[in-house]
């Protein structure tokens, strides 16, 4: 067992060995006093941690060495320097994230824009970005800050009357907040998850029945028609306590399951943008019910009334892609949900009929409903029995559906 | 029960043992733990092994004992930063206290608090508290606490000669007193300040006891090597406390065997003094009373052995407990586990 | 809805928590017979009762040390430093003691409590019981801090800091005690960490707390109606946690940042904000950011001089009109 010298003191960084009580070959016991040290506030004995032979003194009386350095050698039986675990530490570690936390939002303008424009005006840094981005110079348009400085107000308005038309028939068009925010989500999300798409054909024949039963009196009840989606939201909500680990978020090694559904339905806001408008509690709620949430939810969206909480804590989304009669789609996970439904074009196909009969040929209206699911959290086959349970029901439920 | 410690040898009365032998081997028990991890404590300073400082209880186990004996386990303690032999005798574990003291992931307290916190919740051991005076209010609220929800849990609060003159103390006192808290408040007096004797610095001779009728309670001093009178002393006290009757104020009389913290080595001391405090060693005493008591001197040593053999592996655990992780540091800000303060 | 004072609105808010659990209990100077120096907690005692709202003595590192004795051992206490000043008295207390507890013992303590007190000048008080201490408490790591503007918010703030497992200081400024807002009946709890936007404009966001936001709010009427100059107005409610992503939202849309606060110059919560918001938000600010504060002066008592220090709506305006000339 190495024998090191001590740290005496708080802020001590060596020590002097004044005295040694033992010498070479001597037998040391456990307790009894080794040695001095001396540093310059203080004096101290120093007995001896364990017993065995003095086999050598590397550290004569009078020589000052660092806390921590190797002294004598005691033969105790055990391995030499029972450290066994590198307590070395790793400071000087970079906390900086943890620190401040910051999202750093900014951007490094590309700093073609000097500081100043050639009226001598300070532009700023919100001015510069706008001028760099769109490569314009401040010399097209007038300021109307102080001293005819140009305002970031000044570079918007400019813009807004006069998209830049740069070589060749091009034009830059930068991203408003919402397509900002959609980008940076679409790209996470596609980087985050395995996607893998999966699409079942649904013959809506019984759901076009009901549908014709209540549609015009709906309509003229509710000002608005009852669609395929009501239905295909009141069927996910009945198959989904089948296939919980649908129902769920992906979290980082495990799924977060949810009792209850909450039903996030894609809208497109005029083609300025998608936002997820939440429906609560969805597997509560009937067809009828479904169909008019749908509608008041998507109106808010369309008029920018969306409440925070209305947006928040979808367990799963449909994407109503169908409208303009897609074939497919392949929707983007709206994170960290396990998978997303888009529903799509419904148009008349011939279809074959297996009856007591024999097999017919009948026209019926169909559509595909594709899934994107998270290949970290299900495999295709989880998924596959979800979309057949999916259409078994749209199939064969018998749909009777309330005009409230 | 105001009784001066003296140095008569204490008188075998076998048939009016108060205290019986199961009581007492628990209490020698607890002392020689105490002794043993501080001692081990001790060495793993000289060998580099503990870092920062410490400060340690050498001398002073009979006092934790005494009352760590008397007490249930789910009443409260509160410690000063020479705590280590309080929560030591609550049941904490030794790998756990040595673990902490050598700044390792099996550390009572992950390695983030330190000698001069160690706290384990579960044994009732409310924390060791670093700044002179801040607990013993604190320990009149978990006071407050049971008796309001009427649980009979008593708070005990240790404190040095030190605490006495600062303003947290007085404060504390005063409101356990108004409001007849369970709560017994005991001052271990080793008779030193920090470097000063705690004479110099103080209006009345015994700092504790002497004030005790400033906040209408009973002097109370016993001897804090004696770990019998110390468990006497404790078992009224608490007793006392529980039954509804309010605080109590005890001061223990005492020694510290080693400096305030490791930068001192108690050149301060005249001489003779530690020498003399020394005889009357309260695990030495302690275990000569168990062999006047007729306990077999075989079975004596064959529990100190088992302690030591604990001690040691403990160590070896300890040692081969890695640093704390990374992580480590952005836990536990909040109730929640993280350390966000913005969004 | 009721109409409450801001001071009426302390008591219910109090009472709404303690009626709820009877694990809330309350403890301070004059709170229970004499219902508050302030009269902030009337009634509490007669509904109550002495064991649960408790008068102590004159003994601020008693109080707070008890609260936190308190909350280690089960229950969920509410204390009162009569004035913020006097926090400087048992800082120890908040600033050693509960804000590192939990993160020391690796987890083990827990300690869901709350310092209510009356912050901040205007009533004439002197300098010693009229500082605005709110970014004290925000400099200390493990502590959270909450200043509402409206009654709606003292009682729904406070709800949420009871409700809360962590140390809450929550800052009352005593010159709004008298001031009326509708709050919600029943059951009414709001989000720390949340703030909220008040007014929307184009030309700026403002940034204030507690008295600062009424004068804001005045402010910002008049230079919208006397220069065209149109102003977003947040009112941050709480400092920890930080709504840090509102006031960069806001501040994206506007491009021009004030904040308007009652700590004196040096370090005000202000200066943390104007910190975050030029390192995040660089490239979208159209001007430098202004920080309105109260000097870096003790405060004069002399309800004239007073007035002149704190910032009024008078002085806020003239400050930002100043900035965009």
């Amino acid at each position: 067992m190495n024998v090191i010298m001590p740290q005496l003191g708080e802020t001590v960084e060596e020590g002097t060995v004044s005295i040694w009580h033992k010498k070479v070959g001597d037998i040391v016991v456990s307790g009894e006093n080794l040695f001095d040290v001396s540093t310059d506030k203080v004096e101290m004995e120093i007995p001896a941690s364990t017993s065995g032979k003095l086999l050598e003194i590397l550290v004569l009386e009078g020589e000052t060495v660092a806390v921590g350095v190797t002294l004598a050698i005691i033969d105790d039986g055990s391995k030499a320097n029972e450290v066994s675990v590198d307590i070395s530490t790793k400071s000087e570690e970079n906390f900086s994230n943890i620190d401040n936390q910051s999202t750093n939002r900014s951007k490094i303008a590309k700093e073609k824009i000097g500081k100043r424009d050639s009226l001598g005006n300070p532009l700023s840094p919100v001015v510069r970005r706008l001028l760099t981005d769109n490569n314009i110079s401040p010399d097209e348009m007038s300021g109307s800050g102080s001293g005819g400085r140009i305002t970031r107000g000044d570079v918007l308005a400019y813009l807004n009357n006069n998209v830049p038309n740069l070589n060749n028939g091009q034009k830059v068009v930068p991203f408003d907040s919402i397509r900002k925010l959609t980008a940076e989500h679409m790209k996470r999300s596609k980087s985050t998850s395995p996607h893998v798409l999966q699409a079942i054909e649904v013959d809506y024949f019984s759901v076009n029945r009901a549908r014709s039963v209540v549609g015009e009196a709906w309509k003229a009840q509710h000002g608005f028609s009852l669609t395929y989606l009501p239905f295909i939201a009141k069927a996910f909500c009945q198959v989904i306590k089948e296939f919980p680990r649908i129902n769920a978020h992906v979290l980082d090694e495990s799924l977060l399951l949810f009792d209850k559904v909450n039903l996030g339905i894609a809208v497109d806001l005029n083609f300025q943008g998608l936002v997820v408008p939440v429906i609560k509690n969805a597997d509560d709620k009937s067809v009828a019910e479904l169909a008019k949430e749908i509608w008041s939810l998507s109106e808010k969206a369309r008029n920018k009334k969306l409440l925070p909480d209305e947006m928040t804590g979808g367990t799963y989304t449909i994407s109503n892609s169908g409208a303009f009669g897609s074939l497919i789609t392949a929707p983007v996970i709206n994170q960290p949900q396990v998978a997303i439904l888009s529903t799509d074009g419904v148009k008349k196909k011939p279809v074959v009929l297996e009856t007591d009969m024999g097999e017919s040929i009948a026209i019926r209206p169909v559509g595909v409903l594709a899934q994107s699911f998270d290949h970290r959290a299900i495999d295709g086959a989880y998924s596959a029995a979800f979309l057949k349970r999916i259409k078994d029901y749209l199939q064969d439920e018998e749909w009777n559906v309330s005009l409230d | 029960m105001a009784k001066k410690p003296s140095n008569k040898s204490f008188e075998v009365d076998l048939a009016n043992d108060d205290i019986g032998e199961e009581v007492r081997i628990n209490l020698f028990r607890l002392q020689l733990e105490c002794r043993h991890v501080e001692q081990r404590a001790n060495d793993l300073f000289l060998q580099n092994l503990i870092k920062g400082t410490s400060h340690l209880g050498l001398g002073q186990e009979a006092i934790a004992a005494g009352f760590a004996g008397a007490m249930e386990s789910d009443d409260y303690t509160f410690c000063t930063y020479r705590g280590h032999n309080h929560t030591l005798a609550r049941g904490a574990s030794m790998t756990g206290i040595l673990g902490e003291l050598m700044g390792r992931e099996c550390g009572l307290l992950g390695g983030k608090g330190g000698s001069m916190h160690l706290t384990s919740v579960e044994h009732g051991a409310m924390g060791s508290y670093a700044i002179i005076g801040a607990h013993l209010p604190i320990a009149v609220g978990a006071a407050w606490s049971s008796q309001y929800r009427g649980s009979s849990q008593v708070t005990v609060c240790f404190f040095g000669d030190g605490t006495t003159n600062i303003g947290a103390f007085h404060e504390a006192l005063n409101m356990a007193k108004i409001w007849e808290l369970p709560v017994v408040f005991v001052c271990e007096n080793n008779l030193y300040m920090e470097y000063t004797p705690i004479g110099n610095v103080t209006a009345v001779e015994n700092p504790a006891a002497d004030r005790a009728s400033a906040y209408g309670l009973e002097s109370i001093i016993v001897d804090g090597n004696d770990a019998d009178e110390v468990y006497r002393v404790a078992k009224k006290a608490i007793t006392k406390a529980r039954e509804g009757k309010g605080p109590s104020l005890i001061e223990a009389k005492t020694y510290r065997h080693s400096g305030h913290s490791r930068a001192d080595p108690g050149d301060y001391r005249p001489d003779g003094e530690l020498e003399s405090w020394l005889e009357r060693d309260p695990v030495k005493s302690y275990r000569q009373r168990l062999i006047d008591f007729g306990f077999p001197k075989e079975e004596v040593d064959l529990l100190e052995q088992e302690v030591l053999n604990r001690v040691d592996e403990a160590t070896e655990t300890a040692k081969k407990s890695s640093p704390p992780s990374e992580e480590a540091i952005v836990k536990d800000v909040w109730a929640d586990g993280g350390s966000s303060w913005r969004n | 809805m009721a109409e409450l004072t801001y001071r009426e609105a302390v008591a219910a808010a109090i009472a709404q928590e303690m009626r709820r659990d009877e694990n809330v209990v309350f403890l301070g100077e004059d709170i229970g017979a004499a219902g508050g120096v302030f009269k902030t907690t009337v009634g509490l005692l007669d509904e109550f009762g002495p064991l649960r709202v408790r008068d102590t003595p004159i003994s601020e590192q008693a109080i707070l040390g008890a609260a936190m004795g308190a909350a280690m051992t089960g229950l969920r206490p509410i204390a009162e430093i009569m004035f913020s000043d006097f926090l400087a008295v048992c800082w120890d207390i908040v600033a050693n003691q509960m804000a590192k507890a939990r993160y020391m013992t690796d987890g083990q303590v827990s300690l869901p409590l709350v310092v209510r007190t009356a912050n901040g000048g205007g009533s004439r008080f002197g300098a010693q019981h009229s500082q605005s201490v709110e970014n004290w408490a925000m400099t200390i790591p493990g502590i959270k801090v909450v200043a509402p503007s409206t009654p709606a918010d003292v009682k729904g703030l406070f709800a949420a800091a009871v409700r809360d497992d962590n140390p809450v200081l929550f800052f009352e400024q005593k010159s709004l005690y008298a001031s009326k807002g509708e709050v919600p009946e029943g059951d009414h709890v709001e989000e720390l960490g949340k703030a909220k936007v008040l007014r929307e404009g184009d030309d700026l966001t403002i940034v204030a707390l507690a008295l600062m936001v009424p004068r804001a709010l005045e402010a910002a009427e008049r230079l919208e109606k006397s220069d065209g100059i149109s102003a977003t107005v947040i009112d941050l409610r709480s400092l920890v946690p930080l709504d840090t992503q509102t006031i960069l939202a806001e501040v994206a849309k506007t491009g021009r940042m004030v904040t308007v606060e009652e700590n004196p110059r040096l370090c005000g919560w202000g200066a943390e904000i104007s910190s975050i918001v030029a390192e995040e938000m660089f490239y979208e600010l159209d001007g430098p950011i202004v920080r309105i504060t109260t000097p870096h002066i003790p405060l004069a008592s002399a309800d004239h001089l007073e007035d002149m220090m704190i910032p009024s709506v008078q002085r806020i305006y003239d400050e930002i009109r100043r900035a965009f000339s």
